[in-house]
């Protein structure tokens, strides 16, 4: 169960998330913009539940190589704090990824967008510790980012499919998000973003169900920084009883080295 | 005495008439051309960030301020450095935008900036 957790946790949160250039929190963007060629970036995120408490703090390193094509690399640093058991740290799990920009039309403020991308992740992180740091498990991620984004709002959607190795099952990941500026968007940017949206993880092999509803708060305070936190609560849960998750608070930053 | 003062009087008009001819020579090679891009898909302030690079790179490039309501990038280059209209079109094709019209000008543009 804790690896699945893994999947839920290092998969659907940190990955796309660190990739992200702006809203939304919980969801991909299909927006591979704010680059000039490569870059440095990280994201530290703390997640707390009733039974544990997650740092991640993933260092990313993508490349453009135009406007349409992005690969990079990921690798993490992870503390795992269960509320019954001592805590471990440690490098987790690392992962490659590729995006290409399928579609792209753009209006005056305002764009629509379609990415394809493609996650890799390895199995790095330590599994000889309880709780594991990695998730024993080679798994290549496939899916579609697509989002429509304005100066008043901008509304995103993902579906993803997560082949798995080691025993984990399958997962398609579904994810949608609404994201509303309550300050007017100007350049460079001091900007507070208020996020909604829905995070779903369906384990196909096992027919589990899990899905978040999701909201949180975005400030992005100039060129380099934002601050974020939020909170998702399960609407639909399919876990052992005892297992059930009641909620996941997350507080995070990303910031953009170079 | 005086002819202290007379020397020092003929050394001051010197003086001041080379620091106006330097003035006016730099006057001349720093004539800019003010350069207005109009770009659509300028949705969000993070987006923003790559296209200002890719334009501050140009070179002597100064003063490059973007408009997101207005969908527009203003800037300044020395009039001898001037891009030509299809390399400002890659630019900002290669910042992941698309380009509409491309405005030169010899007078600043007016931006929102310049009313606060």
């Amino acid at each position: 169960m804790y690896r699945i957790i893994g999947i839920t946790i290092i998969t659907l949160l940190s990955l796309h998330a660190v990739m992200a250039q702006g809203p939304p929190i919980y969801t991909d963007s299909p927006i591979l913009l704010g680059l000039d060629g490569g870059g440095i970036r990280t994201f530290g995120k703390y997640i707390s539940k009733e039974n544990a408490k997650v740092y991640v703090q993933p260092v990313a390193v993508p490349y453009n190589f135009g406007s349409k094509f992005q690969v990079g690399a990921i690798a993490m640093f992870i503390n795992k704090n269960p509320n019954a058991m001592p805590s471990q740290s440690g490098i987790g799990d690392a992962a490659a990824f590729a995006k290409y920009q399928l579609f792209q039309k753009d209006g005056k403020a305002k764009t629509f967008r379609v990415i394809a991308k493609l996650n890799q992740v390895f199995p790095t992180g330590k599994t000889d510790v309880n709780p594991a740091l990695g998730n024993d498990s080679w798994q290549s991620q496939l899916g579609l980012v697509g989002g429509y984004v304005s100066l008043k709002y901008g509304i995103y959607g993902e579906v993803a499919y997560n082949v798995t190795s080691n025993g984990l099952p399958d997962n398609l990941i579904y994810n949608a998000a609404f994201v509303y500026p309550l300050l007017p968007q100007k350049y460079p940017p001091n900007q507070i973003n208020l996020n909604v949206g829905l995070n779903g993880n369906f384990l196909t092999e096992v027919n589990s169900n899990n899905l978040l509803i999701s909201s949180g708060v975005q400030w992005i305070m100039g060129k380099r920084v934002l601050f974020e936190t939020g909170v998702q609560i399960p609407i639909i849960e399919d876990v052992p009883n005892g297992q059930e998750t009641n909620f996941i608070f997350t507080f995070g930053t990303r910031i953009l080295i170079f | 005495m005086k002819t202290t003062i007379k020397t020092t009087g003929i050394t001051l008009i010197m003086l001041l008439a080379a620091l106006f001819t330097t003035n006016t020579v730099n006057a001349q090679t720093t004539e800019k051309t003010y350069i207005k891009i109009e770009v659509d898909g300028l949705s969000c302030p993070f987006c923003a960030y790559g296209l200002e690079k890719k334009l501050k790179k140009i070179a002597g490039s100064k003063d490059v301020f973007i408009q997101l309501e207005e969908g527009e990038a203003t800037m300044s280059v020395p009039k001898d450095q001037k891009p030509t209209e299809e390399e400002l079109r890659k630019i900002v094709k290669d910042a992941g935008f698309t380009p509409k019209e491309i405005t030169f000008s010899k007078t600043p543009f007016k931006t929102k900036k310049d009313d606060k």
